[in-house]
């Protein structure tokens, strides 16, 4: 197990300098840069000259390369064009909120799906399991940002209950918590009930009402006991669903958070944040990823790690 | 001679039962898929949109582009019964702030939203089912070749792989080609080819030590032949459930992509692109807004219909 654990931790290394290469060739690929903006007001060659120097530009592409990889390794992510403060920062500015939304939105998705994926694998095939999975469909099927707008048009617009621009006070997070939390938690619900569905059938389950154990005893102490394991799978996938779900959520609901800056960043090319943002995201989904396959073995002993 | 009467009436009837049972794998597929109400909804709902996006040019009231200045933001007819005084029959949906008419907007979307969900989608396929045959029946360098991309792409969410993607490719030819169309092509394709190869590899993997494998190769047949004639149609199930998940996939990200404004370049209409439009006027006039998200609900949940229903008729088993 540990051999396991230090095998796929540095495993992360090379997959993160691939991670880097990839992002670094892309932006370097990109044409223009943010200090050619304005064709009317040329700048001065000198000052394009002092502000590459400034920025490393003007060095051949593999030095650059080097020199970020080398600045990576004790913190220096660069420093942002638009902004000119380094890139650290201005994720670190960011970071708290996304968050406080993220883990919002996760609390939001476990606390209804878990109960209702049990209970539609509970009552198979009755009105209230279709019911739980339209939920789970809409959930995991109609995008973020196309829920939000028909929140925002009914609770922000029409009834004028709920804020939709900022961050801040409870009522700023309900409607950004509950559009992430939904998708997230629409697929938890499908395989809380799938995984559910597999356990009331064991052997165990049968052995314990023989044993004239009481059904919620045999639910809660030994059906549910082990269909939580795959749960604990989704932790992969809900990260990454969460980190792309924040972009659209804080651009749409205007909050202050990393995926909103993104975004900008992504509409004004600036590519310090955006490879120092894209090197964080691949960093949390692959520790996501790692949590969950070691979490997977200690649960589960049957699953051999390799 | 009684005797043999019976017993070839009794294969008679033994072929008779046979035959009335012969239905391929394929056959009971569809037979289930078909008896799924839902599955059907949502063939029925595709149907139409692709009747939709064929004939635009003939059902679409006006243009796509075509702006009626006088006439911006009319909203949609049924509003008049709600006491708005903006509405007029010559827009049944209403209009943007442009005043363009917002039924025929919608008509044409459906078009870009059909050939992003199918275009790209076949790429991958084409890309994902080669890889991954390969992979899994020859092994060697491009498996582990295959294995180390999986690791690097796995570590991006796709949608932020697309997205990194499409922005830094905005600027170049490839990124102005055909409204910014191509690009997403790319995008969805670089992305997803490798999620398709790994599951044709494991599949493969699992199906080529089989006994019926072995026979096709004690009779001489070629590695070529075995993974076509043999192999292939034998993995395919899982293959046909991935790709009717990758559709809606694509289209979900044209559609996001449009609405952060790096995906297909207005005026082009897609319903991301209507979407990101209309967003500006949303709290006075959120029509141009609600309507082309309307519209990207119901196709959506229709593909995932169909892709729930063809999971459970292929795979009998799965629960999911």
């Amino acid at each position: 197990m540990l051999r396991y654990v230090i095998r796929r931790l540095l495993l992360i290394i090379p997959t993160m300098f691939f991670v880097a290469l990839i992002t670094f060739s892309l932006a370097h690929l990109a044409p223009g840069n943010p200090f050619d903006k304005n064709p009317n007001r040329p700048m001065p060659q000198e000052t394009i000259d002092r502000i590459s120097r400034f920025y490393g530009v003007d060095q051949p592409i593999p030095v650059q390369f080097i020199t970020y990889l080398g600045n990576i390794l004790h913190g220096d992510l660069g420093i942002s064009f638009t902004r000119r403060t380094p890139v650290v920062d201005v994720i670190g500015q960011g970071i708290g909120t996304t968050f406080q939304l993220g883990i919002g939105a996760l609390a939001f998705a476990l606390a209804f799906s878990i109960p209702l994926g049990i209970v539609s694998a509970l009552k198979q095939n009755t009105m209230i399991d279709y019911l739980s999975m339209l939920v789970a469909t809409i959930g995991t099927t109609i995008p973020g940002f196309v829920l939000a707008i028909f929140l925002i048009y009914i609770f922000g617009v029409n009834l004028h209950l709920l804020p939709f621009v900022g961050w801040g006070s409870w009522q700023h997070m309900v409607m950004p918590m509950f559009v992430l939390g939904l998708g997230a938690g629409g697929f938890l619900t499908r395989i809380t009930r799938a995984s559910m569905l597999e356990a009331i059938r064991q052997d165990y389950v049968r052995t314990a009402r023989s044993k004239g154990l009481q059904e919620r005893a045999v639910i809660v102490g030994h059906a549910l006991k082990n269909a939580l394991i795959p749960i604990a799978t989704i932790i992969g996938p809900a990260t990454a669903g969460l980190i792309t779900g924040s972009f659209i959520i804080e651009s749409l609901f205007n909050v202050p958070g990393m995926g909103r800056l993104y975004v900008i960043s992504i509409l004004a090319r600036d590519y310090p944040i955006i490879m120092g943002t894209t090197l964080l995201y691949a960093f949390l989904i692959m520790i996501a990823n790692l949590t969950v396959d070691i979490v997977y073995g200690v649960l589960d002993p049957r699953i051999k790690v390799a | 001679m009684a005797t043999a009467v019976t017993a070839q009436e009794k294969r008679t009837a033994e072929l008779n039962v046979l035959a009335r049972k012969q239905r391929s794998l394929w056959g009971d597929a569809m037979y289930r898929l078909f008896r799924n109400r839902a599955a059907l909804v949502g063939l029925v709902v595709i149907a139409v949109a692709a009747l939709v996006a064929i004939f635009a040019p003939v059902l679409a009231p006006y243009g796509p582009l075509e702006q009626h200045g006088k006439d911006g933001l009319m909203e949609p007819i049924w509003t008049k019964f709600f006491g708005s005084k903006y509405t007029d029959p010559a827009y049944l949906l209403g209009s943007d702030e442009l005043g363009r008419d917002i039924l025929s907007r919608l008509m044409y979307s459906s078009r870009v939203s059909l050939i992003i969900g199918f275009v790209p989608v076949s790429i991958v396929l084409a890309i994902g089912l080669t890889v991954g045959m390969l992979a899994g029946y020859v092994g060697g360098v491009l498996d582990d070749f295959l294995m180390r991309v999986t690791d690097v792409v796995y570590a991006f969410p796709d949608l932020l792989f697309v997205i990194i993607i499409v922005a830094t490719l905005r600027g170049t030819g490839l990124g102005d080609a055909y409204d910014g169309l191509l690009v997403i092509f790319v995008g969805i394709a670089v992305v997803n080819w490798v999620g398709v190869a790994r599951l044709v590899r494991g599949q493969v993997l699992s199906v080529k030590n089989r006994e019926f494998v072995e026979a096709a190769r004690a009779v001489g047949a070629g590695p070529g032949r075995i993974m076509r004639k043999h192999i292939f149609p034998n993995i395919l199930a899982p293959v046909i459930v991935t790709v009717a998940f990758a559709i809606p996939g694509a289209m979900l990200t044209e559609s996001v992509l449009s609405f952060l404004g790096i995906g297909i370049r207005p005026p082009t209409p897609t319903w991301g692109v209507m979407i990101n439009e209309g967003f500006i006027v949303f709290s006075t006039s959120p029509w141009p807004v609600l309507l082309p998200s309307l519209c990207i609900s119901i196709v959506l949940l229709a593909f995932t219909f169909v892709g729930d229903g063809l999971r459970d008729a292929l795979d009998p088993r799965s629960k999911m």
